[in-house]
């Protein structure tokens, strides 16, 4: 069994790296004007099928070796960073069709989504760190975070509501990037919670 | 007991109801009530070998409480000790207290083969008698003379048998010899005979270690099916089996008490690191 969770931990961490290399190029290619969509789209099927790798695997695991306890929780956490990674990938896919979309971005003020990648791209930092290490501390730093990209979200939306004059399209590519950011960063905090439930056993409290 | 009150339970026994929460002759309580089990400070010692150690458990009524550890933990000393059957063993002495239902089963005016019609125990390998399964169900019965008739013990027959999960594979060839049923069939019979005589308390040593699956499977449907009129002890090696079945997990290392929980959630996370390393199998 050791072997087999040796694979699991290979297989999410390889899923790690290739969603982080996604989100990253995503906002690159945005803040360039040049979306890559055929690569981001080839990593984000790549990542869906890793998911479906980690599941299968998982699954194989629970019946050859009926697990208990840390691998048990270790297990039922892979599937959930599995999903969460390959949703990174689903939407850095998703921010790069914004520009596939609406053409050509670059009249628009960057800095609202730049400021908030940034904040995201460090979260995705953490949760990978936090959970290669096994680190609860780190994981839950993460989480900290999660408030300060949903606030600008918010700020943004608002800003939308309360200044019709402001250029239609600027507004709302810039409006669905950071939704996207968002739901990245709340997948983040997934990761973190998954990573304290395997050191710990303590569940995050349902919201 | 006294006359008067036992004449009064011998008219309701023939009256035919054996299901109320009544007295036997043995003064076991007929199904419908369990009782519950205290240990306090419990030393057991093999001459010099100190087996088990300051050990202090409840066993709650109407629950499975599971032992569970690595060979030579005490779990089988510790399950037998419920119901005296090391007495037997040369070089044993215990010191603390085992009381069932308030009273120490090691009190000398305890009769300890009384005492194993009130905790029946039923073991790894099936031990039908080479007799009838009517007469293998109806052996303690008649030796402690619990019936009136012939028809009270047709009815204890059956009741047990039903109780046990095996009426309906034996009703018509109750005349043939027990040792023709299959393994969980003979399982199942000895199951019967425990219940035959009325227990408050019944004790499983893995009962399933020795089956197939699907008579696990049946074994341990009818342990959950016990638990709502009886108090049941497991000891087990099977942790998924434990986490199926059990209420309450006891997990014993060396004689000790390491920790005690309730499952399945032990089993997800417990929070002694020795039981984390036994139930991960790491711990031999």
């Amino acid at each position: 069994m050791d072997i087999a969770l040796e694979r699991l931990s290979s297989m999410l961490m390889d899923m790690a790296v290739l969603s982080e290399k996604s989100v990253s190029t995503s906002i690159e290619a945005y803040g360039k004007g040049d979306s890559q969509m055929e690569e981001i789209r080839a990593w984000s099927e790549e990542l869906r099928m890793l998911q479906e790798d980690v599941s299968e695997l998982a699954v194989d695991i629970i019946a050859r070796f009926q697990p208990l306890a840390s691998d048990l929780r270790f297990i039922r956490a892979a599937m959930e960073i599995a999903y969460g990674f390959s949703r990174f990938g689903r939407y850095a896919y998703d921010i790069a069709e914004v520009l596939e979309m609406w053409g050509d971005l670059s009249k628009c003020d960057h800095s609202m989504v730049e400021i908030t990648a940034k904040t995201t791209k460090e979260m995705i930092r953490m949760s990978i760190d936090a959970f290669s290490n096994r680190d609860v501390e780190l994981a839950k730093n993460v989480k900290k975070l999660d408030d300060f990209v949903d606030e600008k979200y918010r700020e943004h939306v608002d800003m939308m509501i309360h200044d019709p004059k402001k250029d239609v399209t600027c507004a709302m590519s810039t409006a669905l990037i950071l939704r996207y950011l968002e739901r990245i960063s709340d997948h983040s905090s997934y990761i973190g919670d998954s990573v304290i439930y395997i050191v710990t056993g303590e569940k995050a409290p349902r919201k | 007991m006294c006359d008067e009150e036992l004449t009064m339970m011998q008219e309701r026994l023939k009256e035919g109801n054996m299901m109320t929460s009544e007295v036997n002759v043995l003064g076991n309580t007929i199904a419908g009530k369990s009782v519950g089990i205290s240990i306090r400070n419990l030393d057991v010692y093999y001459h010099n070998l100190h087996v088990l150690k300051s050990v202090s458990l409840e066993i709650e009524p109407n629950r499975i409480t599971v032992f569970m550890g690595p060979s030579g933990c005490g779990k089988t000393t510790l399950v037998r000790v419920l119901n005296r059957m090391n007495d037997g063993v040369q070089g044993f002495r215990h010191t603390g207290g085992v009381l069932l239902d308030g009273k120490d089963v090691y009190d000398k005016d305890v009769d300890p083969v009384l005492l194993k019609t009130r905790v029946g125990m039923v073991f790894q390998k099936p031990n039908p008698f080479p007799i009838s399964i009517y007469d293998n169900v109806a052996f303690g019965p008649r030796i402690h003379k619990l019936n009136r008739s012939k028809e009270d013990l047709n009815n204890i027959v059956r009741d047990s048998l039903q109780r046990a999960a095996l009426w309906e594979e034996v009703k018509d060839r109750l005349k043939e010899n027990a040792m023709s049923l299959s393994g969980g069939q003979q399982q199942r019979l000895c199951i019967a005979r425990t219940l035959a005589v009325h227990p408050e308390v019944i004790l499983l040593d893995e009962p399933a270690s020795a089956l197939d699956p699907g008579s696990t499977a049946k074994i341990e449907e009818l342990m959950v099916e016990l638990r709502r009129n009886y108090t049941v002890v497991l000891v087990t090696h099977n942790m998924q089996q434990a986490a199926r079945v059990g209420n309450k997990v006891v997990f014993l290392y060396k004689g000790d008490i390491v920790e005690t929980g309730e499952a399945p959630g032990l089993f997800e996370k417990p929070s002694k690191e020795l039981t984390e390393k036994y139930i991960r199998g790491q711990l031999i």
